[in-house]
Parts: structure tokens; C-alpha cells; sequence
């Protein structure tokens, strides 16, 4: 079994929640977590709390980064409870690294400590995201990259992402062949839309083997299940998915209002109830845990700010299935096959 | 006796001295389903060979009896069950099969309450239990130290803490009587117990209580029932904190732990596991687990240290080690002797229910 290094101190909801989704793994699974922060805290929570000790270490750390802090000026402190997860990781304590702390820091730390894959230029981080199923089968989550580690991209740097998402996809979501999309505009002759990088992209993806390409696709079809990985850059990735987000949010604070206005509406609502349960569920993103960083040799998988117990726990889960799945090695093999 | 926390290489209490090892039976050394109707049936009707124990439990038995005797003195093992004792001939021969040494059982008599009419004393076992460790102690040779062993799953935690605090006279029969109303215990059982408890008491006999978790119970749920209760979540872990006291040898604990790793399922890093929590928890001291890791790691039950990366895991440790014991020294300076335990906040605890029904009633009738 895999041994998944966890920072205790990452997160809104840091230790108390992390803590309690280890517990609960540690219950349910055969995963060895390394709970990495301050030892006390984290023991005073454990003992609250329903535990197996036989699947749970702690390695002691001073200090943790705090969710607002500046990442370049917080990773340098080497008794955090980031960077000495990542350092436990790199030193081959533990195979993999899960995280809800602060999404810069924990970028820049993987940068500093893990050694980029052979030939990848870039890491990504990667966002899973519910989307519209386009047939039963279909993966109600699909895979988004780059959402923030990398603002600006070359067309390889794409290529790559492509070739790293869809090795995710097929490993840890299961999908046989994903297709691939590429986040761009859509009119008339695709090929030529989107400048330069994204032309040349589109054109190396297209003649690529290896990967289930479909061609470009927009902004309307993130959330519909054309593509299973969308690939992108940075900065647009990071306003795509702030953007889905957003939207969710009012959607769920709209009907919320409208239900206190009117009493027919609420009583509408209330039919459509069992309705917008499942929608909730299927945009529930405490269900996939957490998303990769990909394009190092070791596995992190990041969790949302304000993840709970359910979440952390799904998180460590998706990191060993990563591990188990050697999806490191698959993404380097798959880069040298492409080459 | 003084309750203590484990000290590397200590010599066992009061050697010549017997040690009596009382021991629940269901959920402690068997693994009995009474989870619904269906398997408290079938638990019933249980062939011997069908019977499981908990893993270790029977090596960890043999090994007390054991090591006492390398001590020169006597361990005597009694167990003291709420089964009826119609299951008693199963339960006899799978401790025969099992190779489990022991001076006595005792189970309840089920049929005479129900015969009686006294269909509440068949799930009410604090008085049944109290009043045969009390009858087992006036029988048992003077200054004889106990270890008790029970689980989570009913009050044997609450029973053994009330026994122990009998014996050391710190609950006199005035204290003791209105507690065993609150629990409900039958009147008649409780004018018992009350007389037993007033030729019982003699001394601090209790050295430790042991609960198996079994139902993986929150550690911090027995807090309330002070260091001598010691909550272990398997028999390696029971049987490192009897190791670091003196009560079994290294070559004893690590037994135990090769039970756990060739039949059980668990892996050497899980003990390990195991033991670091022990320490987390305050129920080794450091120093202690390193010495008992360094046998352990010998023969195996643990995995050997590694390379450069355990030397950097090694500086680690000792700076953790010399931070937990500069605590804990700190810890035990400030507390001193341990305080006695609130036995109203513990039945609050425990049953919120008839907690608040019979403060109503205390409040109503004064």
C-alpha cells in the first residue's frame, strides 16, 4: 500500500478537517497517511475522533503557510508543513502528496523540491470539474489544464499537457480513450483560430498518435461533455474555471432567494427538490477530493481551500490510485512515445 | 501503588506477589457478533471451533503467565463474563484449543433473572460484574496486583475504574451506594456489593485497566477515567505498554506482534504505527519505545531501519523525543498524583439520560 503524505495545516478548515479525513481513510482503506504539521494539534484532534493508529504516522512541523501568504516568500520556510510534506516525498518517505493549502505555495514547492519529468518544460495544475454527460457511460468529471502553474504557454508546452491529461484521465478516471479538446474559439476553419501557439498546438495535437484529439473547443463546451480533458493555459484556464465556479454559486443563491420571495416559488422548488439534489451531488466537489499537479516525478494532488473531512478524504484516495497506477511513469512514457 | 507511565526496563510491582489478570470475554478475547438478533443467536449456539479471538490475545495471555513465572511468582487468569453460562462448555474448549491457561471463569446466570422475573438485570451487568471482581479479590492471596482487561463495547471501563477505586478505599460505601442507583443497579445486588466492597478495600491493587477498542471508540472518550485506564486499539499495543512495565519481556511483545503479522493481516509498519501512537498518547514514554523498537526491529517485528534516509528519520525522532518528554515531564509536574475521578461527570458522560433524570430526582427530593 502506498503511503500518502499529508499537510495537516493546509486549508480553511486546517488541522480539524484534514485531520478527520485521514481518520476516516484510515478506517476504510489500507492507506498509510503521513499526516505532516504540528504534532499536538494533530494528535488532539486524532484522539477525538475515530482512528486506526496502524495507518496513520505524523512527522512534526513548526510552521505552517497561511492561505493569503505570498508563495515565493512562504515556500522558504523549510519547517512548513508543505514543504517538509514535499521533502518527505521527494526523500521517498511517502509516494505522493495531498494538500488544501495555499495553491501557489504548493506549485512553487513541488517546483523547488520534485524533479520535472523527462522531457516536460511545465508542470500543470489540473482542476476536475463536474460537466454534462453526453451518453451513460461518459465520466460525469472531466479534466482541466492548465488552471494556474504555468500563465503563459508555448504550443509544446500544450502538447504536453494534452499527452499528461490524458494519461490522468485514462489511469485515475478510468476513461478507455479520452478526448482531448482544446480551449479555443470555433469559428469557420478551426485550425487557423486563436494565434500562433494555438495554431501550431492544434496542428501537433492533430498529428499525434497517441492522444484522442477532437479539435478546439469553447467556452460553452467545458461544462458539456464533448472532451474529457480541455487543455489550455494558464491564465485562461484559471478564468475558465473561476468562471464555472462563479456561476454555480449565483445559480444556487438565486433559486436560494427566490424560494424566500414567493411562497408558489418555494413550493415549486420544493417539487424540483429531489432535481437540484442530484445536480448538487453531481457539482459536489467534495466527491473527487482533489486535482493534480502533473508533470513531476511524484504525485500531489490539491484540494480546495475550504475542503472538509469528506474531501481530504477522497483526495488521499485519488493520490494513492495515482501512485498505484504509476501515473508518473505512464506520463514519461507516454511523452517519449510522442516524441 | 502509584499509577505510573511506562518506564523502560522496570522491574514488575511487588515481585513474589501473584498478579491477577481479569479478563471480559466477549469483545475482549472473542470476537462475538451481537450486532442484531441474528448473530446474538448464532453467537449462542457457537461450536468451539467456530469461535474466533481477538488476534493476540491468547499469546498475549500465555506470555503474562510466562514472563511471572521468569519473575518467580504466580499469574492468574480469570475471566469474568455476562454470557450465561449455558455457553460455558463451548467457551471452555475453545480456550483449550486456543492453549489459554487460566485459574477461573465466571459467567452470569441468565436463566435465574429471567426465572425471577428480572428481565432488566439481563442487560444490566456493572453490578454483576462489580460484585464478582469484589467475591474474586476477598478469594484471592493478599497484595496480589491486578491488570484488567476489557473493551468498548459496554461499561467495563466505568466497572473496572469503580472496582479499582473499592479496593484503594477511595470509594467508601456511602459514595459507592448512590452511584449504584444511578446506575440502576438491582437493590438487592447493590446491599452485596456494598457489604463485599467494605471487606475488599485494602490498598491501590489495580496497576492498569486495559479496554480493547474494538469499536475503534475515540481515545478521548476515556479521559475522564485518568491514566490508569489505558485504551489500545490491538494486543501489540496492550502488550507494549506491559513490556515497557515490566510485566513482559521484549522476546513477549514481539510474539504478540508476530501473531498480528502472520495471522492477522497487520504489517510491521503498521505496528510500528502502533507504537508511535502508544507514545503520542502519553502510554510510552519515548525512551521506552525506542528501546523495545530496537528489540522489536531485531527479530523482525518491525521494519528495519534504512540507509541515510533513517539516520535523517533518526534526527527527527530524537528532537521529537526530547520535545515529548520535556512535555511530559512538564505534564506530570503540574499534576502531580493523579486526581480522583468524577464518577457523576463520567455517568453524565455515559448516560446523559438518566444523568439528568436522576439529578431531577436528587433536586426534587431534597
Amino acid at each position: 500500500m502506498p503511503t500518502i503524505a499529508v499537510d495537516a495545516m493546509g486549508g480553511d478548515h486546517a488541522p480539524d478537517e484534514v485531520v478527520k479525513g485521514v481518520a476516516q481513510v484510515s478506517l476504510a482503506t489500507d492507506i498509510e497517511c503521513l499526516l505532516v504539521g504540528d504534532e499536538r494539534r494533530i494528535q488532539s484532534v486524532l484522539e477525538g475522533v475515530s482512528y486506526n493508529p496502524e495507518h496513520i504516522a505524523i512527522l512534526h512541523a513548526t510552521d505552517a503557510i497561511g492561505m493569503a501568504e505570498e508563495p515565493r516568500q512562504a515556500v522558504k520556510r523549510r519547517d512548513a508543513s508543505l514543504v517538509v510534506g514535499v521533502r518527505a516525498v521527494a526523500e521517498g518517505r511517502a509516494q505522493a502528496l495531498v494538500s488544501a493549502g495555499n495553491t501557489g505555495a504548493c506549485v512553487l514547492a513541488c517546483a523547488r523540491h520534485f524533479r520535472l519529468l523527462r522531457g516536460v518544460r511545465r508542470a500543470a495544475l489540473a482542476s476536475v470539474y463536474p460537466r454534462q454527460r453526453e451518453h451513460g457511460g461518459q465520466d460525469p468529471l472531466a479534466l482541466l489544464l492548465d488552471v494556474g502553474a504555468t500563465v503563459r504557454c508555448e504550443a509544446e508546452e500544450l502538447v504536453h499537457f494534452a499527452l499528461m491529461g490524458s494519461v490522468y484521465a485514462r489511469r485515475v478516471s478510468k476513461v478507455a480513450s479520452p478526448a482531448i479538446g482544446l480551449l479555443n474559439m470555433n469559428m469557420g476553419s478551426e485550425e487557423m483560430k486563436g494565434g500562433e501557439v494555438l495554431v501550431e498546438a492544434h496542428r501537433r495535437l492533430r498529428q499525434l498518435p497517441v492522444v484522442n484529439f477532437v479539435g478546439n473547443v469553447e467556452g460553452n463546451d467545458l461544462v458539456r461533455g464533448r472532451a474529457d480533458v480541455i487543455v489550455c493555459e494558464g491564465l485562461l484556464g484559471n478564468v475558465a474555471l473561476k468562471l464555472i465556479e462563479g456561476v454555480s454559486e449565483v445559480l444556487y443563491d438565486v433559486t436560494g432567494r427566490a424560494g424566500e420571495r414567493r411562497v408558489a416559488w418555494r413550493l415549486g422548488l420544493r417539487l424540483l427538490s429531489r432535481g437540484s439534489e442530484r445536480a448538487r451531488a453531481l457539482t459536489d466537489y467534495t466527491q473527487y477530493g482533489g486535482s493534480p499537479i502533473l508533470g513531476f516525478e511524484h504525485v500531489f494532488i490539491k484540494c480546495r481551500g475550504r475542503s472538509g473531512a469528506r474531501a481530504v478524504a477522497n483526495a488521499v484516495k485519488v493520490a494513492a490510485k495515482a501512485v498505484r497506477d504509476h501515473v508518473p511513469r505512464e506520463i514519461a512514457d507516454a511523452l517519449a512515445a510522442a516524441r | 501503588m502509584r499509577i505510573r507511565r511506562a518506564r523502560p526496563g522496570a522491574a514488575p510491582p511487588a515481585s513474589g506477589a501473584p498478579l491477577l489478570c481479569r479478563w471480559d470475554l466477549d469483545k475482549t478475547y472473542l470476537r462475538s457478533e451481537f450486532d442484531s438478533l441474528r448473530s446474538l443467536l448464532r453467537t449462542a449456539f457457537e461450536r468451539a471451533e467456530d469461535k474466533v479471538e481477538v488476534p493476540g490475545v491468547a499469546e498475549l495471555i500465555r506470555a503474562l503467565k510466562a514472563a511471572a513465572e521468569r519473575h518467580g511468582r504466580k499469574a492468574l487468569v480469570y475471566f469474568v463474563s455476562a454470557s450465561p453460562p449455558q455457553i460455558g462448555a463451548a467457551v471452555r474448549k475453545k480456550l483449550a484449543l486456543d492453549g489459554v491457561p487460566y485459574d477461573g471463569i465466571v459467567f452470569k446466570d441468565q436463566l435465574a433473572h429471567l426465572r425471577r422475573g428480572k428481565l432488566r438485570n439481563l442487560r444490566e451487568h456493572v453490578g454483576f460484574k462489580l460484585a464478582e471482581l469484589l467475591r474474586g479479590r476477598l478469594a484471592a492471596p493478599p497484595g496480589a496486583a491486578e491488570l484488567l482487561f476489557g473493551d468498548d463495547w459496554e461499561l467495563d471501563s466505568l466497572i473496572y475504574s469503580l472496582y479499582a477505586d473499592v479496593l484503594a478505599a477511595r470509594l467508601a460505601p456511602a459514595r459507592l451506594e448512590p452511584l449504584l442507583r444511578r446506575i440502576r443497579v438491582d437493590p438487592g445486588l447493590a446491599d452485596e456489593i456494598l457489604a463485599l466492597a467494605g471487606r475488599a478495600a485494602g490498598g491501590e491493587r489495580v496497576a492498569r485497566i486495559f479496554i480493547n477498542l474494538e469499536r475503534r471508540s475515540p481515545p478521548a472518550t476515556f479521559r475522564l477515567f485518568g491514566p490508569r485506564v489505558v485504551p489500545t486499539f490491538n494486543y501489540f499495543q496492550t502488550a507494549a505498554v506491559l513490556g515497557a512495565e515490566g510485566y513482559l519481556g521484549a522476546e513477549d511483545v514481539a510474539r504478540v506482534g508476530r501473531v498480528l503479522l502472520e495471522g492477522a493481516g497487520y504489517t510491521a509498519r503498521g505496528l510500528e504505527n502502533s507504537l508511535g501512537d502508544l507514545v503520542r498518547r502519553g502510554f510510552l514514554e519515548p525512551a521506552a519505545a525506542g528501546a523495545l523498537g530496537t528489540r522489536l526491529r531485531a527479530t523482525g517485528v518491525l521494519p528495519p531501519a534504512d540507509g541515510p534516509r533513517a539516520r535523517w528519520r533518526r534526527v527527527l525522532g530524537a528532537l521529537g523525543r526530547l520535545r515529548r518528554r520535556r512535555r511530559m515531564r512538564a505534564g506530570r509536574a503540574a499534576a502531580g498524583e493523579a486526581p480522583p475521578l468524577d464518577y457523576d461527570a463520567i455517568l453524565a458522560r455515559l448516560r446523559p439520560a438518566a444523568a439528568a433524570a436522576s439529578g431531577r430526582e436528587r433536586r426534587g427530593g431534597t
